[in-house]
């Protein structure tokens, strides 16, 4: 019976951001006892993909976990919990996720802006989820402390936009000194 | 694959720049970390590559490892904020495979109790992670201090690293309770629920401090959903425990607690509550009919997740009570074409449980 089970802060198994071939782009597992190796992980990354890529459910079980997902163009969006979860809880987290990166990308929500701005996805990732307990959950606030960038640039112009960068970060520092 | 050009063009010159990274190359660059001033921009470019390739699965001998960690030690002379981040994120992630990786202990105690609030909250995860109980004691009264930090992330990051130390290092964790109690009284929701799940995780062996503490909270009103939430599943196994030892009382104060929350404002708090008092032995059938209807209710909502925690719920109890869901059955029987197949199957086999012939026909 889970009314038996430990309470614990564990709650997030593992998250992860798929592309449309059911790659991935950035996955992260917070449980040693769930899928221990990387082999085991894509594979159950691919049969997560192969039932929900064309359904747009929310929410399927799967493994003995509870996933729920959301899917913009060409990316996957998962957040993974142990089946006795919360299923609301998981979905705070997922939506976190997703409205957070939607901010960082500037609403862009594709594998060419999110792979260009990996860093700071992967400093949301570690700003939502440490260790599998939940840091934060408010889109907001994770994405003050995550989007330290400077730089308001439309993209497509990324070349002259790294010049101006440098170029601004330059005075920055000459005006620091 | 997309057919525009402008893309093929994008993924042959690095439209995905990470594509095709070899890991002896990719160590190689990281000889660019020793150079001064710090690129930063490079630098951080480096270490996304290295992260990048991590999490992809390859994987780092001990040696290769250490020596990109000794690489990465140098960037803390530059104060470019992403790239502190990264190196952060690149100590967490090295730190198991990597030797004498105490070396940044100095460095991050520094930042963790520097002026600078966006290094100090990641600092002290990073520390933590390369911290043991010996070492603990060193940075104990830091630690201490942050926990009590005015700053919510600083507070929440000290709190959950505590956490994890605690299957380490659990005698001197077990000190910071009078800390984790003060972080309880915050207006921040999740520096709330993780002082709370710190301070059971000191208190769960002392069954009459755990009791203790939960009579306290439950009558005072929790901010945070999260902690109520969490509230909810230590009340119910305090009822678990005293119905096992048959010391139940008639009227219990957590069990009107429970119920309380199925009239939270947090459709989060419902859920947990209604789940909760469907699980419990002690429920009798009146405050079972008032759970089975506020789960009926979520059979209706548009999200897939409330409908689908709702008749997963409600597939339970038709286990152990099948009448109390017959009032339901008209609303599981809208379900079973439902858009997600999980809910459409568990309706399916919740009716199977409480349906008559009666309803066959439908």
């Amino acid at each position: 019976m889970d009314s038996l089970m430990e309470p614990t802060l564990y709650t997030i198994k593992g998250m992860c951001i798929l592309d449309n071939d059911g790659n991935r782009i950035l996955a992260k597992y917070y449980d040693k006892n769930v899928f221990p190796t990387v082999k085991e992980q894509r594979a159950y990354e691919k049969n997560l993909f192969n039932k929900t890529h064309r359904t747009d459910a929310e929410i399927i079980m799967l493994d003995g976990l509870t996933c729920v997902y959301k899917s913009n163009v060409d990316l996957f969006f998962y957040v993974m919990g142990s089946t006795h979860e919360n299923e609301l809880i998981l979905l705070s987290v997922l939506n976190c996720l997703y409205d957070t990166i939607t901010m960082i990308l500037k609403k862009n929500v594709e594998k060419r802006a999110v792979l260009e701005n990996l860093d700071i996805v992967m400093l949301a990732f570690d700003e939502i989820c440490d260790g599998g307990i939940i840091l934060d959950a408010d889109p907001s606030s994770v994405m003050k402390r995550v989007d330290l960038r400077n730089d308001d640039i439309p993209i497509g112009e990324q070349t002259v936009a790294q010049v101006l960068q440098s170029a601004k970060e330059q005075l920055k520092w000459s005006l620091l000194k | 694959m997309s057919s525009f050009k402008r893309d093929n063009k994008e993924e042959d010159d690095g439209g995905n720049p990470w594509q095709n990274l070899e890991k002896t190359s990719v160590l190689q660059e990281t000889r660019m970390f020793n150079e001064t001033p710090v690129n930063a921009r490079k630098c951080t470019h480096i270490l996304t590559k290295i992260l990048y390739l991590l999490n992809q699965g390859e994987v780092l001998g001990t040696r290769e490892a250490t020596e990109c960690f000794f690489a990465m030690t140098k960037l803390f002379q530059s104060k470019d904020v992403v790239m502190r981040r990264m190196v952060y994120l690149g100590i967490k992630e090295l730190s198991p495979i990597a030797d004498d990786v105490i070396i940044v202990t100095s460095s991050l105690t520094k930042d963790m109790t520097g002026k600078e609030d966006l290094y100090r909250a990641p600092a002290i995860r990073a520390l933590c992670s390369i911290t043991d109980s010996t070492m603990l004691q060193a940075v104990e009264r830091y630690m201490k201090q942050c926990i009590v930090d005015r700053n919510a992330p600083v507070s929440s990051g000290a709190l959950v690293s505590s956490l994890h130390l605690a299957s380490t290092a659990g005698e001197v964790v077990k000190r910071w309770a009078n800390e984790a109690q003060e972080a309880l009284n915050s207006d921040n929701i999740m520096v709330q629920y993780h002082g709370l799940g710190l301070l059971y995780h000191i208190r769960k062996a002392d069954r009459l401090a755990v009791t203790k503490l939960v009579n306290k909270l439950t009558r005072q009103h929790l901010r945070s959903p999260y902690a109520t939430c969490f509230l909810i599943r230590i009340a119910c196994k305090i009822m678990e425990e005293e119905d096992a030892s048959g010391n139940a009382t008639e009227e219990s104060p957590l069990f009107n607690f429970v119920e309380c929350c199925l009239r939270n404002k947090s459709e989060m708090v419902v859920y947990e509550a209604a789940h909760a008092v469907v699980n419990l032995k002690r429920t009798n059938p009146r405050e079972l009919s008032t759970a089975v209807s506020i789960l009926q209710l979520f059979c209706g909502s548009s999200k897939a997740t409330l409908r689908f925690a709702a008749v997963r719920t409600m597939n339970k109890v038709a286990m152990l009570h099948p009448p109390a869901v017959n009032a339901c059955n008209l609303d599981l029987e809208g379900l079973i074409a439902d858009s997600n197949r999980s809910v459409a199957t568990l309706a399916i086999t919740t009716l199977l449980k409480t349906g008559a012939e009666s309803s066959v026909e439908r």
